[in-house]
């Protein structure tokens, strides 16, 4: 399938060591489209995260990730980044020594006025330009988020893997968060959205995925999961 | 206090920092501890007396310490670290002995004597400065320290590459992960470090002279800076250059036999109190 922005895993196999996390994961994601993956801790979706974007640990045994119908699975994680994937990791992972600004125009030339700038950036989050010299660790939990995001669309990504942006986010924040994902998916980039705040994917995404020890065991639209308590109470322990 | 003996300290700071500012830039990005950074020093002094001996030309000569060095990092990075990456202990080993074999092959080359860079006649002699006579080329060290403690400030604060640079002490992967070759900002930076040892050795070559254990002498000094001032920091490199190279003089003056204690006493009680040293972050 050569059409474009698509991301296709197909039976993934990963391993920390010796130990199996995915089990033969097989998902897809397209274009200005929010896919949720969701399930309880430890049950791979970090792992899973960190294998499509080729970074290492964990090592790929078998199986494959493809973009475009371009099979990713042995390239290096800058080399995917260009492919215009982003990842707005775990933890957010700023960097404490880097001014909000640098965060941005690290990852590009600050001639260049092709797709996002530092500009428009702040334009979509004043907020990071009010703290515009403040430092990666100087934050709060929402300004950290922002400037995750901001960061991942420097590279003009065409896919973002966000892992558990609501983290650590109140309430309020957490409905920004749900608003700026809606907004990349008018821009028409697709997310795929790891969440153990089962409400706030649902409120967003198109599809769910429901991870449970390293193995797909749900799929379906996000209407379809609300309707079925059963499965929410078996895999995420909510009804 | 002399005045003279504060220039001796200040001077002798300089030229530390310059070699302890390129050890701390590849143990603070690569987490490589660069034992061979003391060889490097030694061999870009004896490439700078080779050419300036060759030619005449000081500045030449400079140049060649630095980029013969520069490419000698490249050599080491390509053909022997790659192989160790992510293994400390290994990478250690792996330094030391290409700090032996350096050693050894300069004893080949240019025999146990001790050589001296030979400079031109504006850096000979002395000058008055603060109601004192001091020879010029020590001087000139110490503005050469400046200078390059200025230009790399600059270089890591408002260039992207330098962004980049510290992007990748706090979080290597993460840059790797937005797009950018990681490992080619390590190599620039491992050469970069490199060329530091060459213009150290340079310097050097002619204020301590070049001899074979020299370059066990400035590693170990360069370790005391980079620990005492904290891992990847170049204000921390400034600063315990500036703290070694004062005690190391004063130490001398005032306690010639605990000349080395002077310096790595205070270094240990430091290091209870703050292990990282005094500018140092946890990893």
């Amino acid at each position: 399938m050569a059409d474009n922005g698509v991301l296709e895993v197909r039976d993934l196999h990963s391993f920390y060591g010796a130990a199996h996390v995915l089990h033969g994961v097989t998902l897809n994601v397209r274009r200005g489209e929010v896919v949720g993956l969701l399930g309880r801790n430890g049950m791979g979706k970090t792992t899973l995260i960190r294998s499509i974007m080729g970074l290492s640990p964990p090592m790929v045994r078998e199986g494959k990730v493809t973009w475009n119908g371009e099979d990713m699975t042995a390239l290096k994680p800058h080399d995917i980044a260009q492919r215009k994937i982003a990842i707005v990791p775990q933890g957010r992972r700023l960097y404490s020594s880097l001014s909000v600004t640098e965060h941005l125009t690290m990852l590009k030339n600050a001639r260049s006025k092709e797709g996002w700038t530092v500009d428009k950036i702040f334009g979509l989050f004043p907020r990071l330009a009010e703290r515009r010299h403040h430092r990666g660790n100087q934050l709060s939990g929402g300004e950290r988020g922002m400037l995750a995001v901001g960061r991942a669309l420097m590279i003009d990504p065409e896919l973002i893997l966000m892992d558990e942006p609501s983290e650590g986010l109140a309430p309020v924040m957490v409905q920004h968060l749900e608003a700026i994902v809606a907004s990349l998916k008018q821009m028409n980039i697709g997310v795929l959205l790891v969440e153990q705040n089962l409400y706030s994917a649902l409120e967003v995404a198109d599809r769910v995925y429901i991870l449970e020890t390293g193995r797909i065991v749900h799929e379906g639209t996000s209407a379809e999961l609300q309707k079925t308590p059963d499965v929410l109470m078996r895999y995420l322990g909510v009804h | 206090m002399s005045v003279f003996q504060l220039l001796n300290g200040m001077t002798f700071a300089a030229l530390l920092f310059i070699v302890a500012s390129g050890f701390t830039l590849i143990f603070g990005l690569l987490r490589i501890v660069n034992l061979a950074h003391g060889a490097l020093y030694l061999l870009g002094g004896y490439i700078g007396l080779a050419v300036a001996q060759a030619t005449g030309i000081y500045l030449l000569s400079g140049l060649a310490a630095m980029g013969g060095i520069a490419l000698a990092g490249l050599v080491l990075d390509q053909t022997l670290l790659r192989w160790v990456k992510g293994y400390e202990l290994r990478q250690v080993l792996l330094t030391l002995g290409v700090a032996l074999v350096i050693n050894d092959l300069t004893l080949v080359i240019w025999g146990g004597d001790t050589f001296s860079v030979p400079v031109p006649p504006e850096l000979q002699g002395a000058a008055s400065i603060l109601g004192v006579t001091y020879p010029k080329f020590r001087l000139f060290v110490l503005a050469v320290g400046v200078a390059t403690f200025l230009a790399l400030w600059l270089m890591l604060n408002k260039t992207r590459l330098g962004a980049l640079i510290r992007a990748g002490v706090d979080d290597a992967e993460m840059v790797e992960a937005s797009g950018i070759n990681i490992q080619r900002v390590f190599l620039l930076t491992f050469m970069l470090g490199a060329a530091l040892a060459g213009l150290g050795g340079w310097l050097g070559g002619a204020f301590l002279t070049l001899y074979p254990s020299a370059d066990s002498e400035i590693l170990v000094f360069s370790m005391a800076v980079v620990i005492i001032g904290g891992r990847g920091s170049l204000v921390g490199a400034a600063v315990g250059s500036v703290l070694i190279g004062m005690l190391n003089t004063f130490g001398q003056v005032w306690f010639p036999e605990l000349a080395y204690f002077v310096i790595f006493g205070p270094m240990a009680v430091l290091l209870a109190f703050r292990p990282l040293g005094l500018f140092g972050r946890a990893a």
